[in-house]
């Protein structure tokens, strides 16, 4: 079931300015005119995640995609010596508040596979309806899980 | 795509929303049903005498005809030998007769527009089978002569207006209660459990519960003095809704497992029967719904191997694969009319102590706003594609 939307070359491209060139922390699509998905806001490399969800919190009423490159500290396997080193994994979340009109929930939510297919090399998918669900613990605890 | 794509300038689409207590039929866009008409169905077998008058001899034809009794005040009128049916059998269309009567009715009197100049959307149920898509789909093009048209599972549709693409739907309709897992936007099939205890189940134990304890409820046919001898299922109908209304006000399911001492401390409910008897429910109320949750405490079944919701949800998870099972447990939906029983979410979420709350929802009247965005068009069968590639197209195109 998909609904029709598609994602514009510059969805794309700033995709892999994060995830090759490093040059964003983060990046917040909306979708156009109910058409196609498009890029809204760059954070830059420097920005934490607590940043991130303040920013996050202005869409209290509003359905968005987010991507944010997120540092994770890995053990390391064969030395227990060794510090944990810091690996950074894509996130590719929807935001869909229980707030937002239904209307935008559902154009989300059914375009939402669309992204998916585009953005290539997504370590993990999270769907958040709160804010509970986009808390750092909460992306943690899922990105310990197995699967997408 | 091929040039065969719907593409019309104003989308305008009718929704049709089908479940076993009413149809649910609307514009896309607008944010209630046009019409909710009740799925039962009245049926009287008139016995028409047809006399061939010309020539001498008189050829007495007797044939009988069935007259179809559609919509909220002509099925609750007491008529005598009146049948009550439904056009569905386990989410299903089994009867295309009244079926096709039902969609010209509320073409007629509710739309009141020409079938050819709106594209169709209807939910189904996620287990429909291929054979009644096909005919569904031919029905529509043959006879409305629709210019598009599309499926929608029923589960779907509930989840992408919660805003998930992943999800397990816990629909506890009036047939049954069904757990649909749901992952991007597709429906897991081999996945889905079904349980037949759900709204019309409660019902029944009501009717039982009231029977016991001599309490007796009388249709308002009954009351007036007329006296019509009504078929055992047109009076079970009219018994029904005054049941349903009771189910509604008082009944409600605990917190924590049924336990008659905790239940009996709890506030009662005053509640008046139409023909004025009156009585205040305690425990009782709790104790009704209870087998929703517990099967095992049904009465006069005793021993029994039907699941509880909370299991039907575990058992559906425990189907998929390993990988989408946290992503489920994370996004619990509750649909339909028999899960706006007080409790029944709290209950759910206790059962299934996820961490994420469900999400309590109940109309799936929502297909429209799907209708209504621009770029659906392009999923639409259209009439071209399907004079082209016939019924098959269905499959193809809605998943």
């Amino acid at each position: 079931m998909a609904s029709g939307v598609t994602v514009s070359t510059e969805s794309k491209t700033a995709f892999d300015e994060v995830k090759k060139a490093k040059k964003f922390r983060y990046i917040i699509y909306y979708i156009k005119d109910e058409k196609t998905i498009d890029v809204e806001a760059k954070g830059e490399r420097d920005t934490t995640y607590e940043n991130f969800l303040s920013t996050l919190d202005q869409y209290k009423t509003e359905c968005r995609y987010c991507v944010f490159d997120f540092p994770v500290s890995v053990a390391v396997e064969g030395s227990e010596k060794k510090p944990d080193m810091t690996v950074d994994r894509l996130v590719l979340m929807s935001w869909c508040p229980d707030s937002s009109p239904v209307k935008q929930k559902m154009l989300y939510s059914s375009s939402f596979d669309a992204l998916k297919k585009a953005l290539v090399g997504v370590y993990k998918y999270i769907q958040a309806c709160d804010f509970e669900e986009v808390a750092e613990e909460a992306i943690n605890e899922s990105l310990k899980k197995g699967g997408k | 795509m091929s040039g065969g794509v719907y593409g019309g300038d104003e989308v305008g689409a009718l929704v049709f929303d089908v479940g076993h207590y009413s149809f649910r039929a609307g514009y896309a866009g607008e944010d209630s049903p046009k019409a909710e008409i009740p799925t039962m169905v009245g049926v009287v077998e008139e016995h028409l005498d047809a006399m061939d008058v010309d020539g001498g001899s008189q050829l007495r034809d007797i044939t009988t005809q069935k007259k179809y009794m559609i919509d909220t005040t002509s099925i609750h009128v007491a008529r005598k030998g009146m049948e009550m049916t439904s056009f569905l059998k386990d989410g299903m269309i089994e009867d295309w007769d009244i079926f096709e009567k039902m969609m010209d009715y509320v073409f007629t009197r509710h739309i009141r527009s020409a079938p050819h100049e709106h594209p169709v959307l209807m939910s189904e149920a996620p287990w429909n089978v291929r054979g009644k898509r096909e005919r569904l789909t031919e029905l529509m093009f043959e006879k409305y002569n629709i210019p598009a048209f599309f499926l929608v599972k029923n589960a779907v549709l509930a989840a992408f207006a919660n805003g998930r693409s992943t999800g397990i739907i816990v629909d506890s309709g009036a047939s049954q209660t069904s757990a649909v897992p749901v992952h991007d936007g597709y429906v897991l099939t081999q996945a889905i459990v079904k349980s037949p205890l759900a709204g019309d189940f409660i019902t029944m134990q009501c009717k039982q519960y009231l029977e016991d304890q001599e309490i007796e409820i009388i249709p308002a046919y009954m009351i007036a003095g007329k006296v019509v001898t009504l078929t055992y299922f047109g009076y079970f109908f009219l018994l029904q809704g005054i049941i349903q209304d009771f189910q509604s006000s008082v009944l409600q399911i605990s917190d924590s497992p049924y336990d008659k001492e905790t239940v009996e401390n709890m506030p009662t409910v005053h509640y008046e029967l139409p023909h004025g008897y009156n009585l205040d429910f305690s425990s009782e109320r709790f104790q009704i719904p209870e087998a929703l949750f517990d099967p095992s405490n049904i009465k006069g079944v005793p021993g029994t191997t039907m699941m509880g919701a909370a299991q039907v949800v575990t058992t559906s998870v425990g189907m998929c694969d390993i990988d989408v099972r946290p992503s489920l447990y994370g996004s619990v939906i509750v649909t339909g009319g028999n899960s706006l029983l007080t409790g029944f979410t709290d209950r759910l979420n206790r059962d299934l102590s996820a961490k994420t709350p469900p999400v309590s929802y109940i109309s799936n009247m929502m297909t429209g706003i799907l209708a209504s965005l621009g770029t659906f068009q392009q999923m639409w069968i259209s009439k071209q594609e399907y004079d082209e590639g016939g019924k098959s197209q269905v499959e193809r195109k809605c998943p």
